[in-house]
């Protein structure tokens, strides 16, 4: 009797160690509701969005026979007289002020070239960044050899929005404390058009975790940030394992992110809260299932209106 | 497939007479013995010398009774493309069988085989090198089988990298290369041509070989490949007999550096001999 | 291979995260991510299908031709793979850029199914000596998410499950062999690929390894294990890919796991091809339109 059951457990370690789910395409219901009547403003190029002269040109648009037509599959936005159509799916268009996450792909001659998604890749120069060992430390020539010692090849960083260049290149500065080189985590890649403007980019959730949300559509999910200790600018990183528990909040919330961004659903710290607690029925694996995720953006977009944020 | 036009490529239409000979369907180990008198185990001898290409940095040639590879290496060189930049170096692998040295006639180009070889034959080599010694720079190597009978892939890792050493690369260990037959219980080391397996023989479950390329200091695996449906319990015992048997080779490969540098050295001191007697008269 | 460029802290995060045998999704060292397939997606071919393994996308082609046999195998047809990297996936793959990668898959292929018992080439067999059915077997990538090996023998074998081929009816008259060749689409032969294999891939992150590894993990791997699974567990392909070397035990650790995932994503498979294949004309086909 106890042998036979000493097998059973094995059988079943054995099962549950390995999980494999295929599907067949045919089975999937259509997740996608039915977005036609409700949005009248979606143009596509070449639509004339007004004949009234009185408007100002956007982002998006262009001027012809004096009626402004769309240049850009979108939603037409209006302020004032300003006429602009924010495409679904873009690149990063960079404003001063916005926080970003960005990575590292060349180190330069006292500045390095970093990829926010935009068109062009940003710079980062040596005199905006702050190096370790005090704010106001003036740049020698040795700063300028140990650049690659500071920031190399591939390492991310959140920073914010400096200055723009003439050809829309964007110049990025990290000279506050709660910028600079990012430690471990996970980075999260979405279209820029569906992170909300805040006040503050940066939220310490209270399911355990911090996340980032940069303005560029790169999102940084880590674990808590101890705001007094750790906001060296980076340089010192904690390389220590992260506990397990902490780790499968860090994949739920990566999870929920990408299911918020499937669903084409605003991100701003509510909604990224509201999905991670409609998904706390289900375990971690389960969240990248599609009809999981239809379930759970579908319970937090009604909380949300409902609540009216 | 690209021609070349400036070779002589001979009419297309032309088959080897061998493709016609029926084939015996039986290996003949599982009647009797094999067919050279060896025990299933045991290697053929083997005669390996390095410094044979004079021109080359390093090169080396294995012998293993018919089977015989040659293997130069060239560089490190300061990579041609740009666009391969990298802190590391970079190794390139050519595996080649001469057109005239198997039972069919080969082409000058290499076939989807010899590219298979040669991309198994880097994975081999690569866990042995030291790459961050040689940033930007890339060494060739190029390995020819002059003619084969059986275990081409094997004689081929372990002349590669004796090569390699020869060159002076800088390396963590040497590979040493063995390959197996496996047939239904019975595991035989170093199989001929006629002992290899081939697929078109009609074979059943757990018919294949096993090539292995072993780092004999270090006690870890660089390169192991497989062909034939087998068990998962018998290929676990091919590997172990495999890295086994590498592992026996380990001595052969030292003395065969050892030989080559000490008549380096003596050709040294000979020099040196020589100055002393110019100092004399 | 398409790369992604890590910072070394994001590695440190995923080594240490496999080790605890909780990955980035939240998934275990054995879990595949969503898998998808579907058969029957183009109509000019004998047999197709197509596989989206989380964002790895996969479409195979099968067109089967008549040829005559090479001289070493007289009464047997044969398989032929072609892999074809689009530029689609990444701008990498331009011109000849996807060429290693491409001929990397194709052999493992050949590899994988270079045995009798795991695809007989005898039922392509039209007259012995003469006649056979070439299976041309086109891969196509169509957008690189990580695992290529394990999409791609997935979508292959789903793809010669679907494979029918026509009916041949071969008449001697008076010496002169003749062949008809059926034009009913209903009048045809389907073909045995039950015993077919999967291949299954085992990167080694840190001191474990993973099954399914996404691009982020691949890059944090220096060997990988990729071998060919039967639905009974033999092995009929072993390779090591990579620079880095495996310890004996290691391997024999990542075989086991193969092996065992291997049967489980047979079954799987071919549960899941048994459903579809069940539900008929009456499945909602879904094609391109995701």
């Amino acid at each position: 009797m106890i042998i036979t059951h000493l097998n059973l457990g094995i059988l079943l370690t054995r099962i549950w160690r390995s999980m494999v789910d295929v599907r067949i395409a045919g089975a999937r219901s259509s997740t996608k509701p039915n977005v036609s009547a409700e949005i009248s403003n979606l143009v596509t190029p070449g639509d004339v969005i007004t004949a009234d002269t009185g408007f100002m040109r956007g982002h998006g648009t262009y001027m012809e026979d004096e009626k402004l037509y769309a240049s850009v599959a979108g939603v037409v936005e209006r302020v004032n007289k300003l006429i602009c159509v924010k495409p679904l799916k873009t690149r990063y268009n960079g404003e001063i002020g916005d926080v970003v996450i960005g990575r590292i792909l060349e180190v330069g001659t006292r500045r390095w070239k970093v990829d926010t998604h935009a068109k062009l890749d940003s710079v980062l120069m040596l005199s905006s960044v702050n190096l370790p060992g005090g704010e106001l430390r003036r740049r020698s020539e040795e700063d300028e050899k140990m650049m690659r010692h500071y920031l190399k090849e591939g390492d991310l960083i959140s920073a914010e929005v400096q200055s723009l260049f003439s050809d829309g290149a964007l110049s990025l500065h990290t000279r506050s404390l709660k910028y600079g080189k990012l430690s471990q985590g996970q980075l999260v890649s979405i279209s820029p058009s569906l992170i909300k403007r805040r006040k503050t980019h940066f939220h310490n959730l209270p399911c355990g975790a911090s996340i980032i949300l940069g303005n560029n559509g790169y999102v940084w999910i880590c674990p808590t940030i101890n705001e007094e200790v750790e906001q060296t600018g980076g340089y010192e990183q904690n390389l220590e394992p992260i506990q397990k528990s902490d780790r499968e909040v860090i994949a739920r919330l990566r999870n929920c992110v990408l299911a918020l961004a499937e669903h084409k659903m605003m991100l701003y710290d509510t909604s990224v809260l509201y999905t991670f607690e409609a998904s706390l029925r289900y375990s971690v694996k389960e969240t990248v299932k599609p009809e999981v995720m239809a379930d759970i953006i579908e319970v937090a977009q009604q909380r949300l209106e409902r609540e009216g944020t | 497939m690209p021609t070349d036009s400036r070779r002589l490529t001979g009419p297309e239409e032309t088959k080897s007479p061998y493709a016609y000979v029926k084939q015996k369907k039986k290996l003949q180990v599982l009647t009797g013995k094999r067919h050279d008198g060896r025990s299933p185990e045991t290697l053929r001898p083997i005669f390996l010398k390095a410094d044979v290409v004079s021109q080359a940095r390093g090169s080396a040639y294995i012998e293993q009774d018919n089977t015989k590879v040659m293997c130069a290496v060239y560089g490190p060189r300061e990579v041609g493309r740009k666009e391969d930049f990298s802190m590391k170096g970079i190794i390139n692998c050519v595996f080649k069988y001469a057109t005239f040295s198997c039972r069919y006639r080969r082409s000058y180009q290499q076939d989807s085989e010899e590219k298979d070889m040669s991309v198994q034959l880097l994975d081999a080599l690569e866990p042995a090198v030291c790459m961050h010694k040689f940033p930007k720079a890339q060494v060739d190597i190029y390995v020819t089988v002059l003619q084969n009978d059986g275990s081409a892939l094997a004689a081929a890792i372990t002349c590669a990298s004796v090569a390699l050493a020869n060159a002076g690369v800088d390396m963590y260990d040497l590979v040493a290369g063995c390959s197996v037959r496996i047939a239904d219980n019975l595991v035989l080391v170093d199989p001929t041509e006629s002992e290899e397996y081939k697929s078109q023989d009609d074979n059943p479950v757990n018919h294949g070989s096993v090539t292995l390329g072993y780092m004999p200091s270090l006690y870890q695996v660089s390169a192991i490949t497989s062909k034939g449906e087998i068990e998962f319990e018998v290929i676990k015992k091919a590997i172990n007999l495999c890295g086994n048997t590498s592992q026996t080779l380990y001595p052969v490969l030292q003395k065969c550096l050892n030989n080559s540098r000490f008549s380096l050295s003596l050709r040294f001191s000979l020099s040196l001999v020589r100055y002393h007697f110019c100092v004399q008269f | 291979m398409v790369d992604v460029q890590l910072s070394d802290a994001e590695k440190v995060f995923i080594l240490h995260g496999v080790q605890d045998n909780c990955r980035e999704d939240g998934r275990g060292c054995e879990d595949y991510r969503h898998l998808e397939i579907e058969t029957s997606v183009m109509s000019n071919t004998n047999g197709s299908a197509r596989v989206r393994l989380a964002n790895t996308d996969i479409l195979v082609g099968v067109k089967a031709e008549l040829g005559t046999p090479s001289p070493e195998k007289l009464n047997k047809g044969r398989i032929e793979f072609f892999v074809d990297c689009s530029a689609n996936a990444t701008p990498e793959f331009e011109g000849r850029g996807g060429e290693d990668l491409a001929t990397d898959i194709s052999n493992m292929l050949y590899r994988a199914y270079d045995c009798p018992n795991c695809f007989d080439l005898q039922q392509l067999c039209v007259i012995p000596d003469q006649q056979c059915w070439i299976l041309y077997v086109d891969i196509l990538l169509l957008e690189c998410g990580g695992n290529l090996f394990d999409a791609t023998s997935l979508a292959v074998k789903a793809a010669l499950f679907n494979t029918s081929i026509p009916t041949v009816t071969v008449t001697k008259d008076e010496g002169v062999v003749d062949l008809e060749i059926s034009d009913d689409p209903y009048d045809v032969q389907r073909l045995d690929m039950k015993s077919s294999p999967c291949i299954v891939t085992l990167s080694k992150v840190g001191h474990s390894h993973v099954v399914d590894a996404s691009q982020k993990e691949e890059c944090c791997t220096l060997a990988r294990l990729i071998m060919g699974v039967t639905e009974k567990g033999t092995i009929t392909a072993l390779k090591k890919e990579g620079s880095g070397s495996l310890d004996p035990t290691s391997i024999e650790d990542m075989m086991e796991t193969g092996r065992r995932v291997g049967e489980s994503l047979n079954k799987c498979l071919m549960d899941a091809l048994a459903e579809e294949e069940r539900q008929g004309t009456k499945k909602k086909s879904l094609g391109f339109l995701r």
